[in-house]
């Protein structure tokens, strides 16, 4: 039962990216998946609706599997999210299917996305806890407090850098110990003090 | 969506649209009932329809009914008819919006107020906005294509651009669009995703949260140097400089001066603008008056 909705997520999925969202129908995602159109609809009762929101809700686990695999070796709190936020925001540009159908659909996608970020968001959270606990914080913060903060501002920096260049780590490294953790954590931590700001190409 | 360039136009060229600021417009003969123009009660009844049912079944009618106006009238107003007027209900909410957390920033008396203030105003705003509220409940894909990915950089680069200014009593323009920017960042998230132990339309909390995670970052990343990457040409350089250093806090521990290793930090950066208010900066941003 579960390999069969792994394939037919993974055959759907196969569909949006080459024809989009909207194009691709329970038809497709089972001839794709060499199931029978019952098959998909035994697995997802709310047919093709529930089909696109399960695959959006399943790329971007995917999406946050690979993240979590990359900052798991990370040895602090810092690096767990520079790393976070560096690897993150690539993916992110580099996403072919994210990024076209952000361009062609994004009417269709992001209400599931959107939906799906607030679980990512505690997923961030729970994981940045212990992080949290063996770097201690700050007296007068709260933990969970802390942890639902700094889930909000990776999410917010990972999908839209603003002005900041996330491709550099000196600046990564900027923005996570000068301006996201000074007030969460207690005292300077590894690798502080802050390396100095690079010149930026506009002065 | 031809309604983002004209919204988004006015923020980035800091423009003031023609009477679509509340009550700008009203040109009132004395003894007689204020009375909005056409343009400003055709928009407002448009707000009127699409908080009751949104953007795809409001036609032209019903606005033209809703204002107490003819059809001929809303298309001599609005040539382009609906798009038009939706795009212009865009920019003059996002008018509105920014003019009232100008005059919350302008009204400050200190850093923590600015930013406590603005965020307040803004996250009360958006959560209080009847079309905005009936749009993310019925037609979430009109709102969230401006809060996701590119479109979300544009909006926070444009409503930092549009709001630095005010906090140029406090620091240099550079650093003040960072400030901006993260301060548009913690607004979205918790309007987009409300939580349950914090919520910004109350000043108490906005205080708590802006105390406890935003001043020390501001002061830190005062102290590293803040790096440039987008530059944009800011509007926030012209405003007139204030005499008195102004403080970080609001009460009690005034200032302490800036201790010669905090000159030192700064001067190290090459980045860090050479900033008139460098000296006061440096003050409001000193450990000491921080609570």
């Amino acid at each position: 039962m579960g390999d069969t909705r792994q394939r037919i997520l993974e055959a759907t999925y196969a569909c949006v990216a080459r024809w989009g969202l909207a194009k691709t129908s329970v038809e497709d995602a089972a001839r794709e998946a060499k199931v029978s159109r019952a098959t998909v609809y035994r697995t997802f009762p709310g047919g093709r609706d529930e089909l696109i929101s399960a695959v959006v809700a399943w790329a971007t686990l995917e999406f946050f599997i690979e993240l979590y695999e990359q900052v798991q070796g990370a040895e602090s709190l810092e690096q767990v999210m520079e790393r976070g936020i560096m690897f993150a925001h690539r993916s992110i540009v580099e996403h072919e299917v994210l990024q076209r159908v952000m361009q062609t659909e994004p009417e269709k996608l992001l209400p599931t996305l959107t939906f799906e970020s607030n679980r990512i968001r505690q997923g961030i959270a729970e994981f940045l806890v212990p992080y949290l606990e063996q770097r201690g914080v700050a007296p007068g913060v709260d933990l969970r407090e802390a942890a639902d903060f700094l889930a909000r501002m990776v999410l917010s920096y990972m999908s839209a850098p603003g002005r900041w260049d996330l491709d550099d780590p000196a600046q990564v490294a900027q923005l996570v110990r000068a301006e996201l953790l000074a007030g969460v954590v207690a005292g300077p931590g590894p690798g502080d003090p802050l390396p100095p700001a690079p010149d930026g190409p506009g002065g | 969506m031809q309604t983002r360039g004209n919204a988004f136009q006015v923020i980035v060229d800091g423009a003031v649209v023609d009477g679509v600021v509340d009550g700008a417009a009203d040109a009132v003969a004395p003894g007689t009932v204020p009375e909005s123009p056409r343009r400003v009660r055709i928009i407002d009844a448009t707000l009127d329809c699409l908080a009751r049912h949104g953007t795809t079944k409001t036609t032209v009618d019903d606005i033209a009914r809703r204002a107490g106006v003819s059809r001929a009238t809303v298309y001599r107003v609005f040539p382009g008819g609906r798009d038009e007027i939706l795009g212009a209900v865009v920019d003059t909410e996002m008018a509105r919006l920014f003019s009232a957390l100008g005059v919350r920033l302008g009204e400050a008396g200190d850093l923590t107020e600015a930013l406590v203030g603005g965020i307040v105003e803004a996250s009360t705003r958006l959560r209080d906005h009847a079309a905005l509220a009936y749009l993310v409940e019925h037609e979430p894909e009109m709102v969230l294509g401006h809060l996701a990915f590119d479109e979300s950089d544009r909006l926070l680069v444009a409503a930092s651009h549009f709001t630095a200014p005010f906090l140029a009593r406090w620091m240099s323009p550079k650093e003040a669009e960072r400030v901006t920017e993260w301060a548009t960042r913690i607004v979205l998230s918790y309007a987009i995703a409300p939580s349950d132990r914090m919520d910004l339309t109350e000043p108490a909390q906005t205080a708590h949260l802006v105390t406890t995670f935003v001043l020390p970052g501001i002061r830190s990343l005062h102290d590293a140097g803040t790096p440039t990457v987008i530059d944009i040409t800011p509007f926030g350089s012209q405003q007139a400089p204030p005499d008195p250093p102004a403080l970080l806090s609001s009460g009690s521990a005034r200032t302490s001066r800036p201790s010669p290793d905090q000159h030192q930090s700064c001067d190290q950066h090459p980045s860090t603008d050479q900033h008139p208010y460098e000296h006061s900066t440096a003050t409001a941003l000193s450990k000491g008056a921080m609570p």
